[in-house]
């Protein structure tokens, strides 16, 4: 896959472990993927599987106490034709040149809370001309000229007007434009999507995922949405990763996912959904709750809750199974390797 | 509006039957204060003249966008709120009616048991330093509804109802999840065995696999315990899965009121519909649905309501009249209860079953 042109981002055996006090909490445990230019990929799961310090990763803005233990994020850049440059994102020194370099240029990022992403002590148009003086040789007319460009751009309106307020004057769909716009301000190849439209209404929703999709097409960015909304994915996702405690267990392009979900999580998520289009019916449950970090269950973490587990799935962590190129599944029920010492010993 | 519309005429529902929760002309006005001496210079206008019904038995779904003023209904159901006018008309179990808009301190205080609340946020609605047997146990300790000994039986038995171990009452709500905690939550609101509970927003903070537990267990709650809900959300597919019915909120008015599939299936009001074309519909396939509706534009100002119809300037049916006539809530047979001036007109387009 490395070889596609098309690659922006890729990640590789990703680990991410955060040293408490109570303990090593593994966040993110062995995460492969990557994100091509033009494509959206999704990222879904339940609170605390890890999604959103995937993203922070990419960015090396992982807080403290979480560290990338091991893997890779490579970021490839187009120098020529046929010439293209690595970056090792992960082995770029946190508060370093490089890194800030790329932060807002080349990968930028829209957060789930827009009024607390935003500064309360700057004006919307201050944050963005920040953004583009930092990374380009603008001016300040320039900059600020930029930064009505992309307010316009982002269908806020009167933006010569809304560039002067303050964060808290605007409605949340509004500010979520303006993080947008900041973030789109030095076209980025690839945006980072943490729940941006989590909270927000229905209604501001749709405007923002069009508004997303409209920017993806005209600039063939990429883009990693993470959300735990299954609808939202629906819509707008070429390719779906989902995510249980600190590993994908199964990615997919959309329609795989949607139409023949083979991990038994994806299968029990999408059952659990309450559907505009069905009528009222018993939902079905996924047993218990996500456990405890500091409690990870032995073999694969899923096993308490699965309704497929067999007696190995407790003591053996299952391995990344491609059922075909586009389709992979973390999963013991695939891996005919790790099925036949079990009845061996079962006979 | 000029006249005033008695529920009575406007919805035939209350012939099948006495309603649990006659609300009539609901109005609740916060005041904005300006300057130093508290000048009061207008008036946020977060509900305005709302009526419905509620049945027993029946859960009632409220929606709309974010300040549309669900929330402020359901605070002044339970008189959180002192509303500014009408009248909530509360009907007791031996068939007489109480206006729950006009009583006041003590006398309250009984209904407060009947009528009871589960709020959205698991995390800040429960007292840190409370335990759980005292978050439960609290409401029947103020009004002394049981001596100490029944109580902890109560408590241990409410607990088992919503699916929480008794043996952990003593435990406090940091040792709890998220789903955990919102069963708390309703424990705390059945413990009285009310009529009614209003919850708002109450699954939308959790996880999608918990929220399901909770949905179920609500469900379940209301057929074993004969509850009424008034269920409060802007999440059209979750109140697609609970509700009978659904009212749609739009800046402290009531839009429209019918059956949930009517809702659903036929919407009469374009912000139902344009609200309905807005969900993302967990399904690929259907992703390129043609004459998807984009609502241009914000929600208005409910201290600076438009003229008119409050929809007019995003609506994309609004002829001149929109902007000059506040339409009237009109019932358009089988209780499907509409504030349109076309909506006899109008060919909407509702969600496609599958």
């Amino acid at each position: 896959m490395a070889d596609n042109n098309n690659v922006l981002v890729q990640v590789k055996d990703l680990k991410i472990h955060f040293f408490t006090n109570e303990g090593t909490v593994r966040a993110v445990d062995g995460v492969t993927f990557d994100i091509r230019s033009g494509k959206t990929l999704c990222m879904v799961g339940e609170s605390g599987c890890g999604k959103s310090v995937t993203a922070r990763a990419l960015l090396q803005i992982v807080h403290r106490p979480g560290k990338i233990v091991d893997g890779n994020i490579v970021l490839y850049r187009k120098k020529s034709h046929n010439q293209t440059e690595e970056i090792h994102i992960s082995e770029l020194e946190p508060k370093g040149r490089d890194i800030r370099s790329i932060r807002g240029k080349e990968i930028s990022m829209i957060f789930q809370e827009p009024m607390t992403s935003l500064s309360p002590l700057y004006t919307v148009g201050n944050q963005i001309m920040e953004t583009v003086r930092l990374h380009t040789r603008a001016d300040k007319n320039q900059a600020r000229e930029r930064a009505l460009e992309m307010l316009n751009f982002v269908g806020i309106p009167r933006p010569e007007r809304i560039i002067d307020e303050y964060p808290f004057r605007l409605s949340g769909g509004m500010r979520q434009r303006a993080m947008i716009a900041m973030a789109l301000s030095c076209n980025p190849r690839l945006l980072i999507a943490d729940e941006p439209t989590t909270a927000l209404d229905v209604t501001t929703q749709a405007q923002i995922i069009d508004l997303m999709q409209g920017l993806q097409r005209d600039y063939d960015m990429g883009i990693l949405f993470i959300t735990h909304d299954l609808g939202v994915v629906a819509e707008i996702a070429d390719n779906v990763a989902v995510m249980y405690l600190g590993n994908v267990v199964e990615y997919s392009d959309v329609y795989t996912i949607f139409n023949d979900p083979q991990h038994p999580y994806t299968q029990s998520l999408l059952r659990s959904i309450p559907k505009v289009t069905a009528t009222r019916e018993k939902l079905e449950v996924i047993r218990g709750m996500v456990p405890s970090p500091f409690r990870r269950p032995s073999g694969c973490p899923f096993h308490p809750r699965c309704t497929k587990a067999m007696p190995i799935c407790s003591e053996v962590e299952p391995k990344t199974i491609s059922l075909n190129e586009n389709h992979q599944v973390h999963c013991l029920l695939f891996d005919e390797s790790a099925k036949k010492p079990v009845r061996e010993m079962a006979s | 509006m000029t006249e005033q519309t008695p529920q009575s005429q406007l919805s035939s529902a209350s012939k099948n039957g006495q309603p649990l929760l006659e609300v009539n002309n609901l109005k609740m006005y916060f005041p904005i204060v300006k300057g130093l001496f508290g000048k009061i210079s207008g008036y946020v206008k977060a509900a305005d003249d709302v009526s419905f019904l509620i049945q027993p038995g029946e859960t009632l779904g409220l929606v709309g966008e974010s300040g549309c003023g669900k929330t402020t209904v359901g605070r002044c159901l339970v008189r959180a709120y002192q509303p500014t006018d009408g009248s909530i008309l509360y009907r007791l179990a031996d068939g007489t009616d109480v206006d729950l808009a006009k009583v006041d301190g003590k006398e309250l205080r009984t209904y407060r048991t009947d009528i009871r609340m589960i709020f959205q946020d698991p995390y800040s609605s429960l007292n840190p330093r409370m335990n759980v047997f005292e978050i439960i146990s609290e409401v029947l300790r103020v009004n002394e509804m049981c001596s100490p000994k029944e109580m902890e039986y109560q408590v241990a038995d409410t607990m088992k109802q919503c699916g929480l171990r008794p043996e952990y009452m003593r435990r406090y709500p940091h040792a709890f999840s998220g789903g955990e905690r919102q069963r708390i939550g309703i424990a705390r609101a059945l413990v009285t065995s009310p009529r009614l509970i209003v919850c708002d927003e109450a699954v939308s903070g959790l996880d999608v696999s918990v929220r399901a537990q909770i949905l179920n267990l609500m469900e379940d709650l209301r057929r074993d315990m004969d509850l009424t809900y008034l269920f409060i959300s802007h999440d059209l597919s979750v109140i697609r899965h609970i509700c009978d019915r659904v009212a749609v909120m739009y800046v402290g008015k009531l839009v429209e009121v019918a059956d949930a599939n009517a809702i659903y299936t036929n919407p009469l009001h374009p912000y139902t519909e344009s609200l309905m074309s807005a969900v993302p519909i967990p399904d690929p396939n259907l992703r390129d649905r043609k004459n998807r509706i984009r609502l241009e534009g914000e929600v208005a100002d409910p201290a600076n309501p438009p003229s008119g119809c409050y929809f007019h300037p995003r609506c994309r049916y609004a002829k001149d009249v929109c902007s000059v006539e506040t339409p009237v809530l009109r019932d358009m047979g089988n209780d499907h209860i509409v504030a349109c001036h076309f909506a006899e007109e109008l060919e909407l387009t509702g969600v496609r079953m599958s």
